[in-house]
């Protein structure tokens, strides 16, 4: 496999990102409103509720968890459903299939470029941020290695999830309602609006079986030092590999399935 | 030589949902589901040699773009062969896309925010160009057209010919065997058209590469295409060199008269001449401000008996006898469906 043939493509996506320097700014303004709404939010239910910690969680360590959380899926969410969506009703989807790389591996590199470029502008200021203003809350460690492998693993079972839900335009010829469906249940699922501890026990059980939160909660929870030990990471990693599998068999065993019923619009 | 592309017995059925009117059809809609079937493309064969550059026409909605798309490997036909290079382009799509180049009008392949020269390296490098090959190609294009004004322009700021001349320039750049061409024309301003006329001629000529025109427009089948193929309703209805296509219709010519006299004698000699003329000639005769213009076929009727027998109604002032143009053989061909 020659490398160099995909990696172009996560260097024009790096450019293309770059070139939009609005866009990037005023992502970096959103983030931090939400972050106060976010901040006071949680202050609010921590004073109501009565006490300092709730299900373990002090009011410090819920805020870090969200900040961060909510920094980790904002660089990992490429809006893949709407390119998707988007190309399939303009027809421009024809010319990304004849190209000599398969089409979910295309789409994969092309969007990684933005991936990147938000890691780097946005992700890693927001982790050096965090450190400083919990004086060092956040080690930096082993860990951290450990912690760059789930998070690359969270970006793909991501992408695959994305990927399976953008293939499902074909059929609908519509992005929106899926769209905003997919969002909210992976945000919710997978620790990005709420930590996951937060959830009934019961439900905390299932939801820690699902892949949804292997692409935000459990790459955090070893940044944070929540998952201690070499051998309680290494079985998370596992787990996240496992699905990342899944994810990939179906996405593009689903893919393979609907390009023969395809047809595409217009000309 | 062995053909380059081979359509036999091509079929493609498109399964459509059937949709009601109105409110209470929509609702309908919800909870049943009846299909239309739509034969796209009905039973066609074509062989194309390496090296030939081929108009495929038909009318809006005639199949064209279905064929090509099956083609170029998008599509699976729903019965028949299709194998470009000894390839079946649905069952090898990526080792298929590294021989083929596409044109989509009005689509771009380019990256829209980054400048051009940027988007062919980011070609170079998926497509594998060597580049010994990359800077031959560069240096080709330069040869033909002014391109090198365009390599820092970022795609989005071009005006559409530009972007077109781009986009073709992006479809040859890995050197395919085949090259797709859909309608690539569409919108152009007449001296962008030659450009890109030019340069698909020339590419042609050098690289002997195969080129399979969708058009619209008879000034890129006249620049370009030695062979035509007519579809309409998904069915072949001619597939000849043009040289033919004229042959086949020769024996038509428009004859031009204009009679002596003023305006309104003019007026009123034409609205009797077009009643009679109607009797025995039943091709079209059409008044056109002072002249009358007869379309006859010169095995029916010469063109000789007909001005003379004008000239027995009343002196003739002017006249032109014209061949008739491609684009109304080909009218004539859709609006007939001739063999």
């Amino acid at each position: 496999m020659n490398l160099r043939k995909y990696l172009v493509l996560t260097r024009a996506g790096i450019v293309e990102k770059l070139y939009y320097k609005a866009s990037l700014y005023i992502n970096l303004l959103g983030n931090v409103i939400f972050l106060i709404i976010a901040y006071y939010l949680w202050k609010a239910i921590y004073l109501s509720s009565g006490t300092t910690v709730i299900k373990g969680l002090s009011f410090e360590d819920t805020m870090i968890y969200v900040v961060l959380a909510v920094a980790m899926y904002n660089f990992m969410e490429v809006f893949l459903v709407w390119e998707i969506g988007r190309n399939i009703q303009s027809g421009k989807i024809i010319l990304d299939i004849i190209k000599p790389i398969k089409f979910p591996l295309y789409m994969f590199f092309q969007t990684s470029g933005e991936v990147v470029s938000n890691f780097v502008a946005a992700f890693i200021p927001t982790v050096i941020i965090v450190s400083v203003i919990t004086h060092g809350r956040i080690e930096f460690g082993l860990h951290i290695l450990f912690f760059l492998i789930s998070m690359v693993l969270g970006v793909l079972i991501n992408y695959n999830i994305n990927f399976f839900i953008g293939t499902v335009c074909l059929y609908t010829e519509s992005i929106w309602g899926i769209n905003i469906m997919k969002n909210v249940i992976v945000s919710l699922l997978s620790g990005v609006t709420i930590p996951l501890t937060f959830f009934p026990d019961s439900l905390y059980k299932i939801i820690s079986l699902l892949p949804f939160q292997a692409i935000c909660n459990i790459p955090l929870n070893i940044l944070i030092g929540e998952t201690e030990g070499i051998y309680a990471i290494l079985v998370k990693i596992a787990f996240q590999f496992l699905w990342f599998l899944i994810t990939m068999f179906f996405s593009s065993w689903f893919w393979n399935k609907s390009i023969k019923v395809i047809t595409v619009n217009g000309g | 030589m062995k053909p380059i592309i081979s359509l036999n017995n091509v079929n493609k059925e498109f399964k459509l949902v059937k949709r009601h009117e109105g409110l209470k059809g929509s609702i309908h809609d919800l909870f049943t589901r009846e299909y239309n079937i739509i034969q796209a493309v009905n039973n066609i064969s074509i062989q194309v040699m390496p090296g030939e550059i081929v108009g495929y026409l038909g009318p809006n909605g005639a199949g064209k773009s279905t064929t090509i798309k099956m083609m170029t490997g998008v599509l699976e036909p729903t019965s028949g062969e299709v194998l470009v290079d000894n390839i079946i382009p649905y069952k090898n799509r990526t080792l298929h896309a590294q021989k083929i180049g596409v044109v989509f009008g009005q689509r771009t392949q380019l990256w829209w925010s980054l400048p051009l020269i940027e988007s062919f390296k980011i070609l170079k490098d998926i497509y594998q160009i060597s580049n010994a090959t990359y800077q031959d190609m560069m240096k080709f294009y330069e040869s033909i057209v002014d391109i090198e004004p365009l390599y820092h322009k970022p795609v989005r700021q071009m005006s559409l010919g530009q972007r077109t001349l781009s986009d073709i320039l992006a479809a040859f750049l890995h050197n395919p065997k085949v090259v797709f061409l859909d309608e690539p024309t569409i919108g152009l301003d007449v001296s962008m058209k030659s450009k890109i006329h030019d340069l698909i001629n020339a590419v042609n000529r050098e690289k002997e590469t195969t080129v399979i025109l969708t058009t619209h427009d008879i000034s890129d089948v006249d620049a370009l295409c030695k062979r035509i193929v007519i579809i309409d309703k998904g069915k072949m209805i001619y597939d000849e060199g043009i040289d033919s296509l004229k042959k086949h219709f020769g024996a038509y010519r428009t004859i031009k008269v204009k009679f002596e006299g003023d305006n309104n004698l003019r007026l009123e000699l034409n609205r009797q001449v077009v009643k009679k003329l109607q009797e025995f000639i039943s091709d079209k005769v059409t008044i056109e401000e002072d002249w009358i213009s007869i379309l006859t076929n010169e095995k029916d009727k010469s063109a000789m008996d007909i001005l003379n027998y004008l000239q027995t109604i009343h002196s003739i002032n002017d006249m032109q006898i014209l061949d008739i143009s491609t684009e109304s053989v080909i009218k004539k061909i859709y609006e007939e469906d001739i063999d």
